[in-house]
């Protein structure tokens, strides 16, 4: 306590102050734009911080790893076009809900419930940490997979109100995940001998074509669109009576966003599409999801920031980064000095307690930022379509092809955008594809670890508890809308 | 007049010498922002711009296992100003590859890192001894973690495994080596070939340990380790990135890239990274013993990749 006490002390110094500072507003505005994310920009400035000395460069970098990921639901909400791909589960909702011109509510909510999952997630870091971290060690590939079967059984449930379309849409993203090399058997698949396929599909051009692009190809074929009637409430921020209808969401986000985080091989990405599962599954609304809930946006940005918390989790205590983000981030201490593993918490307590200090610090200015700046975002959806759309595809195109400087992404992104349109035209949802896309990969990576450490025998799953409870969680759940139809009908018969 | 001719182009070739370099050098490498390479890379460039009085840039061409990046250098002038930084993954994929430019098409210019592997069990695993570890071996598969089948760890797994006379090990592929750390932590592998400084933590915490290292010699933070070398395995494991030019590449500008290259990577802040991360001190060296290693592994890339059926023809 007393060395938390010091690292809160850290913060009274006006520089260090400065750079966390510093670190949230750099850190929203990269978020926020699509291709640019907060790990591309530690990456870049992190000979930068070697000479800002350990403690300011700490803050300045866990200031911008926060602040980044939720800046990225701005873009999300305003334009469809999620700036990180943690944010494309509040792009469904969000954007659905700027739309119906509540864009203030939904930026406002978002910030509320990104910061209340961040800071949940920073207190059971510094409460539980070793403890938690020990359980990464209990997840091996059968738990994985069991993991991510939870996740793909709800894929029929989310999207649109069709289920068969939702499960034609997964289909696509499962297919969409095996392009690419197979990491079992070191054999290229649909790579076509084209290079740029050989290491699968980019995620981000995916995302940034079928949400961003798909919206501008779909607004510029509606000559006679409806044009930008949108109500003067836009900037309405959320109050008292929304705070009580999400904060069931923002809890399940939070839980859910902090645990996922903390296995190290998933990241604030899955967090966010099983924070959004949950939530909808959970929720008392259920019919408004799918059509601008903001139920549902508060679920997955909690979760997802959460899942900032959580993996810091085995990056500091295990010195394992659980994805490229974290890697980026532990490279960026590692270099200030910072020696992650189990007696980090003894041993350099100012050094760690100065992340989570930052980490708070960066969570709470950016709530204030984003709420007073709600007001003056939801005006982008006052900007009109022809005006609005085109810069927005200029930074698609930007967006695309930076990460990687990859034309093969630019058309990639191009063909997910014309797929885009082809689902809004036809009644999809970019949902479950995204699920399979993100989930797709791992099941079946995953399924082929554990048969390679099971030797080939499918009983094995059978002496680990962890994924057959998953595994029968998942069955209980697919299995329950029948079990209810059954119990339903008993009961009728006999009244 | 041909003795003319020479003398007027011989000031010509030596104002270009004095010139070089003429504009900014671009480093290639096939990771993507922020990978290990990358930021290897950027460290690098920390000191280099002052060394050679020009500005250093990163291009980042990551598809296809480093194939991307050799084709961006093979497009280039061979005049010293694009250089390319090379991994094991690099020598697999020309392999696997022959229309790309081939390892024989590099000049070797200086290695940046050599992190040698160690080859680890788990705390209670019943390998006591590097002797336990190959008795087993002999008898059964072992599950071996490592990155991706036909890659870097599975060459080194394979060649290790031929050296020791054990059978053909198990590949359990992961993504990474946090991911192989953790899986060999909780009992889903028997043994993995990692760098210490991935384990590190593990390592301090009794959770792992070393049965030998795949060093050339004793490695000085493990002093009481014996190398593979040692007990009569000849075989070596390393993590090697290093900076090489195309062929045709003019000789005088080859060595001015090796001497300040090395000089850049002998500053504070490249010592102070490899230092932080847990690499060896001695990784930088000149043309010579890294273009030996890269040959090495070469050989021992190819051997393994048509033994394990993944060459095709």
């Amino acid at each position: 306590m007393e060395a938390f006490l010091g690292g809160l002390a850290i913060l009274l110094d006006p520089y260090v102050m400065l750079m966390v500072l510093l670190g949230t507003v750099l850190g929203i505005f990269v978020g926020a734009l699509p291709g640019i994310s907060g790990s591309t920009t530690i990456a870049l400035l992190l000979p930068m911080t070697i000479s800002m000395g350990p403690v300011p460069a700490i803050c300045f970098l866990g200031a911008i790893y926060c602040a980044a990921n939720f800046g990225g639901s701005i873009t999300a909400i305003m334009v469809n076009a999620p700036g990180d791909p943690s944010a494309s589960a509040t792009a469904l909702e969000g954007f659905k809900m700027a739309e119906k011109g509540q864009a203030g509510l939904a930026l406002g909510m978002s910030a509320i419930s990104s910061a209340i999952g961040g800071i949940v997630s920073i207190v059971v870091l510094i409460f539980a940490a070793p403890l938690l971290a020990r359980a990464a060690y209990s997840f091996g590939p059968p738990e994985y997979f069991a993991l991510a079967l939870f996740g793909l059984s709800m894929c029929a449930a989310i999207g649109g109100d069709s289920a068969l379309k939702n499960l034609m849409a997964a289909a696509l993203g499962l297919l969409i995940a095996t392009v690419g090399m197979d990491l079992t058997t070191g054999v290229e698949r649909y790579a076509f001998g084209v290079m740029e396929l050989s290491d699968g599909i980019g995620f981000v051009p995916v995302l940034i074509g079928l949400f961003a692009v798909g919206e501008m190809l779909d607004q510029a074929t509606r000559r006679f669109g409806k044009p930008a009637i949108i109500a003067l409430d836009a900037a309405r921020v959320p109050g008292m009576a929304e705070m009580r209808k999400c904060w069931r969401s923002i809890w399940i986000g939070s839980g859910i966003g902090t645990f996922i985080g903390a296995l190290p091989a998933l990241g604030a990405t899955t967090a966010a599409l099983i924070g959004y599962n949950e939530t909808k599954r959970w929720s008392k609304h259920q019919h408004e999801f799918g059509h601008g809930s903001i139920e549902g946006v508060a679920g997955p940005e909690a979760a997802n920031n959460a899942a900032v918390g959580g993996s810091m989790v085995p990056t500091l205590a295990l010195g394992i980064p659980g994805s490229a983000t974290t890697a980026i981030i532990l490279a960026g201490l590692i270099v200030q000095g910072v020696r992650p593993g189990p007696h980090l918490f003894t041993e350099q307590p100012t050094l760690l307690y100065a992340v989570f200090a930052s980490m708070l610090a960066a969570n709470i200015f950016y709530l204030v930022m984003g709420l007073t700046m709600a007001k003056f975002f939801a005006r982008i959806s006052l900007i009109p379509p022809a005006f609005l759309w085109p810069s927005v595809f200029a930074l698609s195109l930007i967006g695309a092809y930076g990460p990687n400087q990859s034309m093969g992404d630019v058309w990639v992104m191009l063909a997910a955008g014309v797929v885009g349109l082809l689902f809004r035209r036809a009644g999809f949802s970019p949902a479950p594809l995204i699920m399979g896309l993100v989930l797709g990969g791992m099941v079946e990576e995953t399924l082929k670890q554990s048969l390679l450490i099971f030797g080939d025998d499918l009983t094995g799953f059978l002496h680990r508890p962890i994924a057959m409870t998953l595994i029968v969680v998942t069955l209980a759940g697919l299995s329950w809308p029948l079990v209810a139809r059954l119990l339903r009908g008993v009961r009728g018969a006999r009244a | 007049m041909a003795g003319a001719a020479a003398a007027l182009a011989a000031p010509t070739s030596l104002r270009a010498q004095e010139r070089f370099p003429s504009r900014t050098i671009e480093v290639v490498t096939h990771a993507g922002v922020g990978g290990g390479t990358d930021i290897t890379a950027r460290m690098m460039m920390v000191q280099a711009p002052g060394e050679f009085g020009q500005e250093f840039t990163v291009v980042n061409r990551t598809a296809g296992s480093g194939a991307q990046a050799l084709q961006y250098l093979a497009s280039k002038p061979a005049d010293g100003h694009t250089i390319i930084l090379v991994t094991q993954t690099h020598l697999l994929t020309q392999i696997r590859n022959p229309s790309l430019p081939q390892f024989g098409d590099l000049i070797p210019l200086a290695r940046a890192t050599a992190d040698p592997q160690l080859v680890l069990v788990r705390r209670d695993s019943p390998f006591r001894t590097p002797a336990d570890l190959i008795a087993a071996g002999k008898a059964r598969s072992l599950r071996f973690g490592g990155t991706h089948v036909g890659g870097v760890d599975h060459v080194t797994i394979h060649t290790f495994g031929r050296a020791a006379g054990l059978q053909r090990p198990t590949l359990v592929p992961f993504r990474g080596g946090g991911e192989i750390v953790i899986n060999l932590v909780g009992g889903n592998i028997d043994t993995a070939v990692v760098n210490p400084g991935e384990a590190e933590a593990q390592l301090r915490a009794g959770e792992l340990r070393p049965l030998m290292s795949l060093a050339d010699s004793r490695i000085a933070a493990f002093g009481e380790l014996p190398t593979a070398k040692e007990l009569g395995i000849d075989a070596t494991g390393y993590t090697l990135r290093g900076f090489c030019v195309l062929k045709g590449t003019p000789e005088d500008r080859v060595t001015r890239l090796e001497q300040g290259l090395i000089r850049a990577m002998s500053g504070p802040i490249y010592t102070t990274y490899l230092q932080n991360t847990g690499q060896a001190p001695d990784s930088v060296t000149g043309r010579e013993a890294w273009g030996a290693q890269l040959a090495a592994f070469n050989n021992d890339g190819r051997e393994a990749l048509t033994a394990l059926g993944l060459l095709r023809g």
